[in-house]
């Protein structure tokens, strides 16, 4: 690789030489395409053509055409998978941006000395092994022994069993599980965004007498759009690949309340051995994905990577 | 009040508001600590902190565990991914900013459309592919789906950093007489390295913390990694809450404690506008 592109210089591509000297420099780009290929593009092919497949007892596939959608779409599980993701979302997604904002906004314009580490220690939870995390909440819920009973019982909030064994809290004690290991990203994401603010901007604001309440709102928030188009984008692929927490704080349950895509594809597929439909659902996912994140990217101007500042 | 002192109270007022805050937050993580830190008689008492401390559970799990071969797993596949991201993802950045390859634009956008993918779709198509090139319970068999998944986004990255660099900076070498090769190791590489340094991090913690993909090709207990290793901890220390905290305090710690030492540079490397898209 070396000897053949110290033939082809730096500039070929720009100085539009024969192809045959240039078509070295491609090898650049050969790695990266190579993986793509590989682990993403075949696989996507072959889940894709999988979904129109049944296998039967004897291990034979056959074609079955839309088969395995129709099974998994009759599914009541599907619909509970569904109303889960969506909750997920249009809770987490939110609820993140706001606490995450509202502490960059204090971290970032009114500390000095003790920056850096409430930056830090906000985004520990981030760092932290989410399976670690999953059983420590576990404990936090429990009853009898966990603290969060206990402690909720003097401010009247009793409970007689844990939530995550409750079918009805199940899903929102995951989710407030999820938003606090993920707010510290959120916040970092606006960290950089106020810092990128140009001060021209902030001090013309504050000359027009915005200052306080009115700067954060008016000023500040407006211009921190691109970052909270890409925690939108972000924040749905986020929630449609949700798995480590439900898998082990409840396993999807109790009696599959907490189900989401990644416990149901996990189940069909590896417990239940029905690739069919695990690659039917696999499918759905994806293409919910691209479809919502395309729909984004063309209406809001959305970007696939965390943004800080508007490209100059 | 003079504005002075009124600025003084509001900055005491907002730093005792962030420092309960934080507080809060940080009760799971100092709860694990306390649990960790329980005579047996107290394992189960409903309150955040007991006393006294002691540091038995972590010398008993210490010595019943293999806990340091655990961690060499995740090492191994963990810095093998982040370097293959690196190198992999730098290289394409430079065939797409600076040699401005015939085609490159149609590549990078359709690898971007890997962001857009969740992990829980492709851990079914993964996990046949691994098995047919009989990679299950081979580190191989994570750090390349690992990398694959990673590239994209480390890619979009560099490649805003490359284009914002000096374009004189590149023609001068090539005048100079460097080849691709060199400009890409002696122009480029060195010009974004604060975008590099951010990258390596963010895999890092990607990559030491995925869980899905892990459980999957890992099934043999001497290939498991620190993040799917709780969960046998929670079956068999049961009855021995301390001893499980705190073999999780154990298995959390390393990269907490990565992090705090990296964190100025990972900041840095934001700030400079690694996440401009």
């Amino acid at each position: 690789m070396r000897a053949e592109a110290v033939r082809a210089g730096p500039a070929a591509a720009i100085e539009r030489r024969p192809a045959s000297r240039t078509s070295t420099l491609y090898l650049f780009a050969l790695p990266a395409t190579l993986l793509f290929v590989v682990f993403i593009a075949y696989p996507i092919l072959w889940v894709a053509g999988q979904s129109f497949y049944v296998r039967s007892g004897s291990g034979t596939s056959s074609f079955a055409g839309l088969a395995n959608y129709v099974t998994v779409l009759g599914d009541p599980t599907f619909w509970i998978v569904v109303r889960n993701m969506l909750l997920w979302g249009v809770i987490t997604i939110p609820v993140q941006m706001l606490i995450g904002g509202v502490l960059a906004y204090f971290i970032e314009r009114h500390t000095h000395a003790l920056r850096g580490f409430f930056r830090t220690m906000f985004f520990l939870p981030v760092v932290t092994s989410v399976s670690v995390i999953s059983l420590v909440w576990v404990q936090i819920y429990a009853p009898y022994y966990g603290i969060a009973q206990e402690y909720l019982k003097h401010v009247g909030f009793v409970m007689m069993t844990s939530p995550i064994g409750d079918p009805k809290m199940a899903i929102y004690a995951l989710v407030i599980v999820n938003i606090w290991q993920w707010t510290g990203f959120s916040m970092l994401m606006y960290i950089a965004g106020i810092a990128n603010l140009p001060s021209e901007v902030l001090d013309a604001a504050r000359v027009d007498g915005a200052r306080g309440w009115r700067l954060a709102m008016h000023v500040i928030v407006p211009m921190l759009a691109p970052a909270t188009k890409s925690l939108l984008l972000l924040g749905v692929i986020g929630t449609l690949q949700t798995f480590p927490i439900v898998h082990l704080m409840t396993g999807g349950g109790p009696n599959r309340a907490s189900e989401v895509f990644g416990t149901f594809i996990f189940k069909q597929s590896f417990v239940l051995g029905d690739t069919g439909s695990g690659a039917a659902l696999s499918v759905i996912v994806l293409v919910v994905a691209l479809v919502l994140s395309l729909l984004q990217i063309v209406t809001l101007g959305a970007r696939l990577t965390p943004a800080g500042k508007e490209r100059a | 009040m003079t504005p002075l002192a009124r600025s003084r109270l509001r900055s005491t007022v907002i730093h005792l508001v962030l420092f309960i805050v934080l507080g809060f937050w940080m009760m799971p993580q100092v709860y694990m600590l306390s649990i960790g830190l329980r005579t047996p008689a107290q394992a189960f008492d409903a309150a955040l902190f007991t006393w006294p401390v002691t540091f038995d559970n972590f010398a008993t799990v210490i010595r019943d565990n293999p806990l340091g071969g655990i961690f060499l797993n995740s090492l191994i596949v963990t810095v093998a991914t982040v370097a293959i991201v690196v190198a992999v993802a730098s290289l394409f950045a430079f065939a797409c900013a600076i040699l401005r390859l015939k085609g490159s634009l149609f590549l990078y956008t359709t690898l971007l459309t890997t962001l857009m993918v969740p992990l829980a779709s492709m851990v079914l198509p993964l996990a046949i592919l691994l098995r047919n090139f009989g990679w299950v319970n081979t580190y191989i068999g994570l750090i390349l789906p690992y990398a694959a998944l990673g590239v994209p986004f480390a890619m979009v990255i560099l490649k805003s950093f490359l284009e914002d660099a000096p374009r004189e900076l590149f023609e001068a070498a090539r005048v100079d007489g460097c080849n691709a090769w060199q400009t890409y190791w002696h122009v480029a590489l060195p010009l974004v390295r604060p975008a590099l340094v951010f990258v390596t991090i963010w895999q890092f913690i990607v990559t030491w913390n995925e869980f899905f993909l892990a459980l999957i090709v890992l099934t043999k207990a001497e290939m498991k990694t620190l993040t799917i290793v709780p969960m046998q901890y929670s079956g068999l220390y049961m009855a021995n809450p301390g001893a499980l905290f705190a073999v999780l305090t154990l298995i959390a710690l390393p990269l907490i404690l990565l992090y705090v030492l990296v964190q100025r540079a990972f900041v840095r490397g934001l700030l400079a506008g690694a996440v401009k898209g």
